[in-house]
């Protein structure tokens, strides 16, 4: 234990200085101290590590953080007497919440809108820590903590993340862990991450665990030979098709059984196709990140609309001419125009934000704002798309006239409109 | 679409406590028995508040000449208010375990909607039986609650039968000696917070199951915790 004033060394030169006790966990405690006139957390481990544990450590500070989202190790101390050690991360902000304060319901996102950014970012950093060889290893409702305003995320615990091919001792959280590493039958790896990123998703949306339902919670005693069974021999989907018999149970599993029917078929088929017995058995069908971010993330984040009676946020079904508000039961026969550049679909809908991906198809950056959508002021009901690149933006009207639109400047979004945004890449309104 | 949630669906863990509160643990024993889980109450209410996973109820049976339990039913650790147990009388450790088998049914004791989780059941005591607890022990054995439970004993002071103890965990590692009133408090503190998170961590290579877990984290807690180097007077 270390008290204010402490000084820590650090392995690369210099010294931290305690300031004051974030918390402790399981394995170590967390403090709050000064290094080289800037605040970290240092996580310091209540036991000498193996050396291995350490090497790893170090390793994963000399190739750095892979995204943003990471509350990566920065520095790693000196091993006092005893072979302990710890390392410095950046502290987090108090905006970000814990993800279980969400499961437990003392939490809630501000919008849907936001609970979508925090899934894309999720799949963004993962998708990342990939792409560099690591796996997370011991991916859990533990890991992560929340913007509920913005679903901005950080990604904590990063001491297990290895290279693809080691592990450092880890199995898992029983739950989260994919059924081959609960049988035994592997490791820790990218593949079974994305398991446990499945159920993430899945917790995100509904509240609910995917495999438990009604024989969860028959099942009087949760023993640990019931556990082999549930997460790791017989696993079954909560929404199986060809198997009801662990339906979510009324009274007991109530987000999901509220929130299934409210969310887009496309979403419903992809957990229905990632938590068939076929996938549960078979890794490699397991979807990937990009596929999570580029075939279902992405259209939710283009299909959410404002119901222009209620104001809730509604999933938009692009394929129908008109719309119906699946809360308040409001309908006009006529659908929002659309955006649609390449395979993106954006309905159109006051302050929805456009990408770089969608206006420069070489780029594929997810949070580069490019365009924002505004309502006409003196033609309510109009929108336009302003253009918040360096580029100017080439307009061709339905009856193929031809407009400039500089920086700063809106193109009306008008079916039968078109724009090309001076890259080699273009939208057209539908 | 709004994003209003209730809290998730979560299996409960009873936490069992086994309080042998006969005559011999009069005075500084039952003191700081009483301090020590009127102390752990808000830690286990705090751990089931912020825990997804599983939510933890309290059960508490004394025992000595008779048997009974503080609250008929397990409570939520929110709810749950220690009163200081009064002692006297003999440890009639076989009819405690008579009557803890009685309840440890999905019709007495673990009647929960969503389920539970294997208990803990954590039993205290400074002595020997004085009846014949053999009958007992025998019949919850045979009960799978108890079979799967994680069972540890905590012995107080010398007189301690630990025999008996060790009949009751199953294994003599999971029987705690403690010999001063410092020591059983941290103890209890520990034993009862650990084996409440059990449901909830990560598990490692290593390891082998949650009774191992606890009872390796309890022994590596004892041994590093030097706890009979205090300036403490002894049981
Ligand atoms: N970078 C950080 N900035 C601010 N607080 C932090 C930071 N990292 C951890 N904490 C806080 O410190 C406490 C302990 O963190 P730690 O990660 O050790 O615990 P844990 O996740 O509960 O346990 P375990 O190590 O068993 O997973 C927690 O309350 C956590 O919120
Ligand atoms: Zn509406």
């Amino acid at each position: 234990m270390f008290k204010k004033g402490d000084l820590i060394k650090i392995s690369t030169g210099g010294e931290a200085k305690v300031l004051s006790e974030l918390g402790s966990g399981g394995q170590g405690t967390v403090y709050k101290v000064s290094y080289n006139d800037k605040e970290y957390a240092l996580k310091w481990y209540h036991k000498p590590g193996e050396e291995k544990f350490y090497k790893n450590l170090k390793q994963n500070i000399e190739k750095g953080s892979p995204a943003p989202f990471f509350l990566w190790p920065l520095f790693l101390t000196e091993k006092d007497s005893n072979g302990c050690f710890g390392y410095l991360m950046e502290l987090r902000d108090s905006a970000y919440k814990e993800f279980s304060d969400f499961l437990l319901a003392k939490v809630q996102f501000s919008t849907v809108s936001a609970m979508i950014e925090a899934g894309i970012k999720i799949c963004a950093g993962f998708q990342k820590l990939h792409g560099k060889g690591y796996s997370y290893q011991d991916l859990n409702d533990g890991n992560f903590f929340i913007n509920p305003s913005t679903g901005d995320i950080l990604i904590c615990d990063n001491d297990n993340v290895s290279s693809a091919d080691e592990n450092m001792g880890i199995l898992g959280k029983c739950r989260y862990m994919a059924p081959e590493v609960v049988r035994g039958e592997t490791m820790p790896n990218p593949q079974s991450d994305r398991f446990s990123l499945a159920i993430i998703l899945f917790l995100l949306f509904f509240n609910n665990h995917p495999l438990e339902g009604e024989l969860i919670s028959n099942c009087p005693c949760m023993t640990e030979k019931h556990e082999k069974k549930f997460y790791g021999f017989s696993p079954l989907f909560i929404y199986d098709p060809t198997d009801n018999s662990n339906r979510p149970v009324r009274g007991i599993h109530t987000n999901v059984i509220h929130l299934w029917p409210e969310f887009p078929q496309y979403v419903r088929d992809i957990f229905i196709n990632q938590f068939s017995q076929k996938v549960l058995q078979e890794p490699g069908r397991r979807i990937s990140e990009k596929e999570w971010i580029e075939n279902i993330l992405l259209r939710m984040r283009h299909e959410l609309v404002k119901c222009p009676s209620c104001g809730n946020e509604i999933f938009l079904d692009t394929e129908k001419n008109d719309f119906r508000c699946s809360d308040c039961s409001f309908h006009v026969d006529l659908r929002v125009p659309i955006i649609q550049a390449g395979k993106y679909k954006v309905a159109v809908n006051r302050d929805k934000k456009i990408y770089q991906y969608i206006t420069d198809s070489s780029k594929q950056k997810l949070y580069v704002c490019t365009g924002e959508i505004v309502e006409s002021k003196k033609a309510p009901g109009l929108f336009g798309l302003k253009n918040l690149t360096q580029n100017v933006w080439m307009l061709t009207t339905k009856n193929k006239n031809n407009r400039p639109i500089a920086p700063g400047e809106v193109v009306p979004l008008l079916i039968g409109n078109e724009i090309a945004f001076g890259n080699g890449s273009s939208a057209k309104i539908v | 679409m709004n994003t209003e949630r209730v809290k998730i669906a979560r299996k409960t863990m009873v936490l069992f406590f086994l309080v042998d509160t006969s005559g011999s643990m009069s005075g500084t024993k039952i003191g700081s028995l009483n301090d020590a889980i009127r102390e752990t109450v808000p830690d286990l209410k705090d751990l089931s508040a912020n825990n997804p996973d599983a939510a933890i109820k309290i059960a508490t049976l004394q025992f000595d000449t008779n048997v009974h339990w503080l609250y008929p039913q397990p409570i939520e650790s929110e709810d749950f208010v220690w009163n200081d147990l009064k002692v006297g009388g003999l440890t009639n450790l076989g009819e405690a375990l008579n009557e803890l088998n009685s309840k440890l049914s999905k019709e007495q004791f673990l009647q929960e909607a969503a389920g539970s989780y294997a208990p803990v059941i954590i039993l205290l005591s400074d002595g020997g039986p004085t009846d014949n607890y053999k009958d007992g022990l025998e019949n919850i054995k045979k009960n799978n609650w108890f079979k799967y439970a994680i069972k540890i004993a905590i012995a107080i002071g010398n007189d301690a039968d630990k025999n008996v103890l060790s009949e009751f965990t199953g294994n003599s590692e999971a029987v705690i000696e403690v010999h001063n009133k410092s020591a059983l408090k941290a103890i209890i503190k520990f034993v009862s917070v650990t084996s409440s998170q059990v449901n909830s961590k990560s598990s490692g290579v290593t390891d082998g199951t949650k009774t191992d877990t606890v009872i390796n984290g309890i022994t590596s807690y004892v041994n590093t915790q030097n706890m009979d180097d205090v300036d403490d007077d002894f049981f």
